[in-house]
């Protein structure tokens, strides 16, 4: 009786592994456009309490800054509480899918659009067509900027700062070598694949490990894929975002050029590295290049560098023509989850608003995030800052704007898993880039 | 004769009563627990098994019946992911088990300062936080900076580093290892216990009889410990199926899913794709090899077991 007892209990533990697999909710009908705001929303004379989910995007990251956004918020709108909660780039993501998934979500969230058009299309979002008028739209000029803040149909993402992703060398080492004449430090600083060849042959020369071509995971994955397309000016997708087409022959030798570089030495096996890892091996001065660099990059790891004795210079990512038409782009923005309650959700685009558009405020948030705003009438707010001159001046080589396609979270794994069995030498480069094609094509069908 | 039958009777309705009444105040007392139980454990079990047969995605919650289990068995990543786990189970456990008792029969009878001091420090990892580990074992296993390659190095056993976590010879014998030195705490504990137990007598006339160390360990420690063995091997495989962690946090189960288990991979699929219903399935496979192999370790040691 006892063994049966045993057996049955062991048996209830094991099958306790599903116990965190359930979950019955089905996924939430879009009730956006149903949803109107109650009549005080209208007058400004709004009450509500709201909770605002931020990813660590402002200087100072911890969220001192965030609780004076709201502080000021409420010298405007004393009626409206907003609850901060500091979320991390880690785990933040599957936080949010947790709390879609329980009915949770938060009312604001601070975001990029690949999640956010996602969050969108899967109905749990109150859509923001109403906050992009003509004046906004013309405002922001860059169509491109407004396309990815939607899915061709709604607005899922009030948009408030750009920047564009980069690669970076210690520029310290690089002077101490004697090889900084091998970058192209003027104007946008663009540079071709040979030039980068020759750079990352003379540093691995002196015994220097160069930039990672991490993979571990999706942390960043965005650098190595902007890497492979530029490289010999290919492309992740095509223009209209219903295939990806990284396997074609320029993408193909792309990859074959990434693990014939990695196999001589001249870039660092980065497998077991994520592009958060890959960047601290590189602010720690272990290897000479980041694969992975922005802006707010820059701003954060601009201690750390001091401390380490190293000057990180920012360049665009090296291409066969010299012109990086690739590059990928970061766009912080808002969101609002639609979660019943129509003053919550009006509530909410009055914060989204402020933080984005106000005047004192709007311009102050963008620097904020070292980053450039997405609305043109805010000016030139780096005067004399010769490296956001640089960075501003990528926005002519912006390639197109993947982040919202359909599958983009299934894609990604895929894309790292591929990189890998290259790099470990389990696929051909055509295999990985064929194989990383048809499942991304795959998640498109089945999203 | 009669009327002795009818007092039998009724003496026996009475003790019903009583067994009655008791057994229903034992479920009282359990009902707390039970609630949770069925909320917490039982609800999400048959939920998990139900939405198995769908299409369940953040967009899609669509009847697709056994498709996701066909799709399951098409999948490279589920198949690598599987023999990873069968391999982890298979290299783990057994190292465990026999290194516990290895650890336990030296210390068992050392002076109450010295056994605290084993048991503390095999202890240790297991109350030490998951993060906390990884991040030193990362450090260990850095391919750049790792102090492992340094010390190999150093002793002439290697010429070039070598990528612990990315490169797929290495990968999940790096979680093998640390899942060992997470996992060999409690046995240890429980069987110095256990061992403490034995009742010593047995042990002292076996040895005037002739007996040698092992003979003594082999026909009367190892009886007397085997409950305690039998509930390690099954927790041990329980907790090598369910790693999850550590995989997560060292290799994001690469290189192109070379260290990855079904336990990774059924979070890979839930939270960062929102494949539900998939990630479901999985978890139903799971469940089903885990139970698979409770029997048979039920049926393997539990024949040898008295309570």
């Amino acid at each position: 009786m006892k063994k049966k007892l045993a057996l049955f209990l062991a048996a209830l533990m094991a099958m306790a592994s599903l116990a965190g697999c359930g979950g019955t909710t089905a996924p939430p009908s879009s009730s956006a456009t149903a949803t109107q705001p109650s009549s005080t929303a209208a007058t400004g004379d709004l009450t509500a309490e709201i909770t605002w989910w931020s990813f660590p995007t402002f200087d100072d990251k911890t969220g001192t800054y965030d609780q004076k956004l709201i502080d000021a918020f409420n010298e405007k709108y004393p009626n409206i509480t907003v609850k901060l909660e500091m979320i991390d780039f880690t785990s933040g993501p599957e936080k949010i899918t947790t709390a879609i998934q329980g009915n949770t979500a938060p009312d604001v969230l601070f975001d990029a659009p690949g999640r956010i058009v996602d969050y969108g299309k899967s109905g749990v979002l109150a859509n923001l067509n109403d906050l992009f008028t003509d004046e906004m739209k013309n405002d922001v000029g860059n169509p491109n900027i407004v396309e990815a803040c939607g899915d061709g149909e709604n607005y899922w993402m009030y948009p408030l700062s750009v920047a564009p992703f980069v690669m970076a060398y210690n520029k310290t080492l690089l002077e101490k070598e004697g090889l900084l004449d091998m970058l192209n430090l003027e104007g946008d600083r663009t540079w071709t694949t040979d030039e980068f060849t020759a750079l990352n042959e003379a540093l691995a020369a002196k015994g220097h490990t160069n930039g990672l071509v991490f993979c571990m995971d999706q942390g960043g994955d965005q650098g190595t894929r902007a890497l492979i397309a530029n490289l010999y000016s290919s492309s992740i997708t095509n223009d209209s975002l219903t295939e990806y087409t990284i396997n074609d022959a320029n993408g193909v030798k792309a990859m074959q050029y990434v693990m014939d570089q990695v196999a001589a030495g001249n870039l660092g096996n980065g497998a077991s590295y994520n592009g958060g890892g890959a960047i601290e091996q590189f602010v720690a001065g272990t290897v000479s290049s980041a694969l992975l660099w922005s802006p707010g990059l820059d701003l954060n790891n601009k201690e750390a560098l001091a401390a380490n004795g190293i000057e990180a210079v920012a360049v665009p990512l090296p291409s066969d023509n010299g012109k990086p038409n690739a590059t990928e782009y970061l766009v912080n923005g808002f969101c609002v989850f639609d979660n019943g309650d129509a003053d919550k959700i009006a509530a909410s685009k009055l914060f989204v608003e402020f933080v984005c558009d106000d005047a004192e405020w709007g311009p102050k948030n963008v620097v904020a995030t070292n980053c450039f705003p997405a609305r043109q009438s805010y000016g030139e707010l780096y005067p004399g800052n010769e490296n956001m001159a640089f960075y501003g001046s990528l926005s002519q080589y912006y390639g197109v704007y993947y982040n919202t396609i359909d599958g983009f979270a299934s894609m990604r794994p895929a894309w790292f898993s591929n990189v890998q069995a290259a790099l470990t030498g389990d696929k051909t480069a055509e295999q990985a880039m064929n194989d990383f094609v048809q499942d991304a094509n795959k998640a498109i069908e089945a999203a | 004769m009669q009327q002795n039958k009818t007092v039998t009777k009724t003496g026996k309705r009475r003790r019903l009563g009583i067994r009655g009444r008791e057994t229903l105040v034992s479920y009282l007392f359990m009902l707390p627990a039970l609630l949770f139980f069925v909320a917490f454990v039982v609800g999400p079990i048959l939920s998990g098994l139900y939405t198995s047969f769908f299409n369940y995605t953040a967009r899609h919650n669509n009847f697709i019946g056994l498709g996701n289990y066909i799709e399951l068995f098409q999948s490279e990543p589920f198949l690598k992911s599987l023999r990873n786990t069968v391999l982890l189970v298979i290299g783990v456990v057994p190292i465990i088990v026999l290194f516990s008792i290895f650890v336990s029969t030296i210390i068992y009878q050392k002076n109450p300062i010295i056994r605290s001091i084993f048991r503390g420090i095999f202890y240790l990892p297991v109350v030490t936080g998951t993060v906390a580990i990884v991040v030193v074992w990362k450090w260990i296993y850095d391919p750049l900076n790792g102090i492992l390659n340094w010390a190999l190095q150093a002793m002439g056993a290697i010429d070039q580093n070598i990528m612990w976590l990315g490169d797929k010879k290495y990968a999940l014998l790096a979680i093998i290892v640390v899942l060992f030195t997470t996992s060999v705490g409690q046995p240890i504990i429980l069987y110095v216990a256990a061992l403490g137990n034995v009742d010593q007598s047995h042990i002292e006339a076996a040895q005037i009889d002739g007996a040698t160390s092992w003979q003594v360990f082999r026909h009367i420690k190892w009886p007397a410990i085997m409950p305690t063995t039998l509930y390690v091997v099954v927790i041990t495989t329980i907790n090598s199926f369910q790693c999850f962690s550590l995989i997560q946090l060292l290799t994001g189960g690469g290189p192109n899913y070379n260290s990855s288990t079904i336990m990774y991979l059924v979070y890979e699929y839930a939270f960062k794709q929102s494949r539900f219903g998939y990630a479901n399935a999985m978890g139903v496979i799971l469940a089903i090899i885990i139970g698979v192999f409770s029997i048979i370790q039920f049926k393997f040691f539990g024949d040898k077991v008295e309570y």
